[in-house]
């Protein structure tokens, strides 16, 4: 095969430019006479459409979509959720399947060469930015009026700041974002809590606590760490480092970003560079020093860090909902007597109970801007409106039809009897993801915490329920930069970021003592650090003083 | 002769020896390691007790696997594509390179020339991808078939191997009223089932072991071939962990499962290979004498 291979960032920027060539044409019509425009457009329509009421076209429509194959549960022509929702749309949905494992690629891919789905989910905020000089994307933020359950939810969960983050240059935004009411969070601590009852040691809720609670356990196995990490590829402790950032109102691991925004300067500022950001290394480097953590928990593959774990050479880890109880607790239960273990809420550190902002925006779609010349346009819009984001649509995505995949009771909901759903039930003949293509995260993400909370087992629920009392730091403010701009953040993001994720694992790791921390943000420094930052500050003025 | 060894000689073989065991062992131990898996129960494989031999033995994941209908049909499609893309391949190559290795060609040299073109330069993928699309070869086997027909490595192979048939053979045949196809089927051909075997191998292979062509230009899931799945598999499994990848949307797929999907695909291609192997080093070698 001559073109196997990976599609490089440049060959992604390349068909975005390329698509620009050749649909610049269209993306100049919205102009004064759109509202005009769009009075044409209307096949299908439904002539009053408004939130709580059921969308269906009044005559049958297909659109096209890119519908992403998940190995789980690949996408069966025969699958209820078609069906149901071309019987309560009248829409039928034309996809084109794309594996999970090279989706973005076939995203760039079909933009590129002007053969994109109309719809194009599971885009994740960031990722429309290379397609917007292109005008291959519809600026949907131009289309929201016809999007009555959208509009709705963004006012009464009070995220329009999330939502004017996403802005881009021109002020508009591209990407229709998931919409949470409140903060789900993913990651944090899990411990071996049949260890700290026997020690006489109650769950830590801070930091401080959390080193407190390693002592105990160091001073009790002496030749052992009690914390030994996972989850390092591509940022070493990623997660770690994301709860740990949190607590210290940082972006840090999985969440970093080169550019924060100083609520109280006013201004953004360099992450790795701050004191937020050097307390979170300190805080590492102490307790690395003291053989409480595992040096090697910052490289090391999963499957070694649960294997720690299991063979009780080490007694806590990072966690999500689903590992905790898929895997850790599963297997502990067999290979350890008396083993327990439970995930803690995140530890809270200096910055109070907060969690980092525009957590509340999940993945979301892109509309080609093919979509806006059809004449179906408006029913395309009130179509994805009612699937994506009115409560029924969110309902049905999530889980089917009553009385035949689930039942409810109040708020609790039931898959159905004879029906699983991610291994509840392993012994029923049906899944509910398989068979029948409900809860499927093409269709099912975000929407009401009494929706998004209606899955979650007894673990993940006082988890989840704990997590969303916390604050919400505030949202970045929209910075976007121009096409020449972005072109130049790119070639300076990459190489400080690599500095940055490399010398916090030394200082972490103790190979460079924290007393050179100067000299590392004069290196910071000579690798254009502050040019990127004053590119970053100029954007967020540029943009306040032309969209206000 | 045996005798006449020396002891440097029987140093030299020994170390050798124990070398290439050590290659051996670090090539099959993959393998041997995979098989393993797939008779193993999953529990074992995560506590990492699975070496070279199976723990926990059993054949309940192949049951599972081979009760998955995509899995079947991916697999059908694969066999179906490298079948007919392999024909394709063989018959085009075939005449291409029998065509270049006539001296007296005129203009034989901007023919190779167009041929090696190739190998340096690409379209690229966009507008590769617009070619086939626009041609309306989407969903279907040519879009495989099609682009990927002539490997010019293999054309080149073969091209020195017809060169190497004497002359003499072909103007008697000639002489005896052949024209030029029945010279090409009736005696260059079967005086080549080496390098054809070898030609035959390698193709199979390659589109047999492909992916990235169907990924393109395949919109439908029951269209993939058997490496997509697979591919598709692995990664769920690994590249769930990411920031932001909805955990709750991918639940990982099962050790033991992935094991048995990568035995049963790399199987028949690697049956394959103890029955062509004779053609193929004789093949390769009678090409690279001229090469």
């Amino acid at each position: 095969m001559k073109n196997a291979g990976h599609l490089s960032r440049r060959q992604i920027l390349a068909a975005a430019a390329f698509a620009g060539l050749a649909t610049l044409a269209g993306c100049g019509g919205d102009g004064p006479d759109d509202a005009d425009d769009l009075a044409k457009k209307r096949d299908g329509a439904m002539k009053e459409y408004r939130t709580g009421q059921q969308f269906t076209a009044s005559e049958p429509l297909t659109f096209s979509l890119l519908n992403l194959s998940n190995p789980v549960y690949p996408p069966q022509a025969d699958w209820l959720f078609w069906k149901e929702l071309t019987r309560r749309t009248r829409v039928t949905l034309k996809t084109t399947d794309v594996p999970y494992s090279d989706y973005e690629k076939k995203r760039s891919l079909l933009i590129g060469a002007g053969d994109a789905p109309l719809l194009l989910p599971k885009t994740y905020p960031g990722q429309e930015t290379p397609f917007v000089s292109s005008g291959a994307i519809l600026p949907v933020s131009e289309y929201v009026e016809l999007m009555p359950n959208y509009r709705d939810k963004v006012r009464r969960w009070k995220l329009e700041p999330e939502v004017d983050s996403l802005r881009q240059s021109d002020g508009r935004y591209y990407l229709l974002p998931g919409l949470h009411e409140k903060v789900k969070s993913g990651y944090s601590l899990a411990l071996r809590t049949d260890v700290l009852g026997r020690l006489g040691l109650a769950l830590p809720t801070t930091w401080d606590e959390v080193a407190d609670v390693f002592r105990a356990i160091k001073s009790e196995y002496p030749g052992r760490h009690p914390f030994s990490d996972r989850w390092n590829q591509p940022e070493p402790a990623g997660a770690l480092l994301q709860s740990l950032g949190q607590a210290h109102g940082v972006r840090a691991g999985w969440s970093y970003l080169n550019a924060g925004w100083d609520a109280e300067a006013g201004r953004f500022v360099f992450t790795g560079a701050t004191d937020g950001y050097r307390r979170v290394v300190e805080y590492l480097r102490t307790l690395v020093d003291e053989k409480l953590v595992d040096p090697e928990g910052f490289t090391q593959s999963d499957d070694d860090a649960v294997k720690k774990l299991l063979s009780e050479k080490s007694f806590a880890i990072s966690a999500n909902p689903q590992e905790l109880v898929q895997n850790y607790r599963y297997n502990l239960e067999r290979q350890v007597k008396g083993a327990t273990i439970e995930m803690i809420p995140v530890p809270i550190g200096p910055a109070g109970p907060v969690v980092l902002g525009g957590s509340r925006l999940e993945n979301g779609m892109m509309i080609s801007s093919a979509a806006r010349k059809r004449d179906d346009f408006v029913a395309l819009m009130q179509f994805v409106d009612w699937l994506w984001y009115s409560d029924e649509g969110q309902t049905f995505a999530r889980w089917g039809v009553e009385g035949v995949t689930y039942t409810r009771d109040g708020g609790t909901y039931r898959v159905a009897d004879g029906i699983s759903l991610m291994g509840s039930n392993p012994d029923a003949p049906k899944d509910l993801q398989k068979d029948f293509g409900v809860y499927n995260g093409v269709f099912s993400y975000g929407g009401s915490w009494e929706l998004v909370s209606s899955a979650f087992g007894p673990d993940e629920k006082t988890f989840q329920d704990a997590m969303a009392q916390r604050r919400e730091l505030p949202v970045d403010p929209a910075h976007p930069l121009g096409a020449d701009e972005q072109e130049q953040a790119t070639l300076w993001d990459t190489p400080l970021r690599d500095h940055v994720r490399q010398n916090t694992l030394r200082f972490i790791l103790g190979k460079r003592p924290l007393t050179e921390w100067d000299a590392y943000v004069r290196e910071l420094k000579a690798k254009n650090m502050d040019r990127l930052i004053d590119l970053h500050n100029k954007a967020h003025q540029r943009f306040r003083k032309e969209h206000g | 002769m045996v005798n006449a060894e020396s002891r440097g000689r029987r140093v030299f073989r020994s170390v050798n020896g124990l070398i290439l065991t050590g290659v051996v062992v670090v090539t099959l131990y993959p393998f041997v390691t995979i098989v393993a898996r797939s008779f193993s129960g999953e529990r074992q494989i995560r506590a990492g007790e699975v070496n070279l031999w199976p723990k926990g033995f059993n054949l309940t994941t192949y049951r599972i696997v081979f009760q998955d209908g995509t899995f079947w049909r991916n697999y059908g499609n694969t066999v179906f594509y490298t079948v007919v893309s392999t024909a394709v391949a063989m018959v085009l190559t075939t005449c291409y390179a029998y065509v270049l290795s006539k001296r007296n060609l005129r203009g034989r040299g901007v023919l190779v020339g167009v041929a090696v073109f190739t190998m340096f330069f690409s379209g690229g993928l966009i507008p590769t991808y617009v070619l086939v699309t626009s041609l309306d070869l989407k969903n279907t086997v040519w879009a495989l078939a099609l682009p990927n027909a002539i490997s010019v490595f293999n054309l080149l192979v073969m091209k020195a191997f017809f060169e190497n048939l004497p002359d003499e053979l072909e103007e008697a045949a000639q002489i005896d009223g052949l024209g030029t196809y029945g010279i090409l089927l009736r005696i260059v051909l079967p005086l080549s089932k080496a390098v054809v075997a070898t030609m035959v191998l390698f193709y199979s292979v390659s589109f047999w072991n492909s992916w990235f062509g169907a990924f393109l230009y395949m919109d439908r899931i029951e269209l993939m071939p058997v490496t997509v799945y697979l591919r598709n598999l692995i990664a769920g499994a690994t590249g769930g962990t990411g920031a932001g990848a909805g955990t709750e949307q991918l639940t990982q797929v099962a050790a033991n499962i992935q094991a048995v999907t990568i035995v049963l695909t790399a199987l028949p291609i690697l049956s394959v290979y103890p029955f062509v192997q004779r053609y193929f080093v004789s093949g390769v070698m009678l090409g690279a004498v001229k090469g």
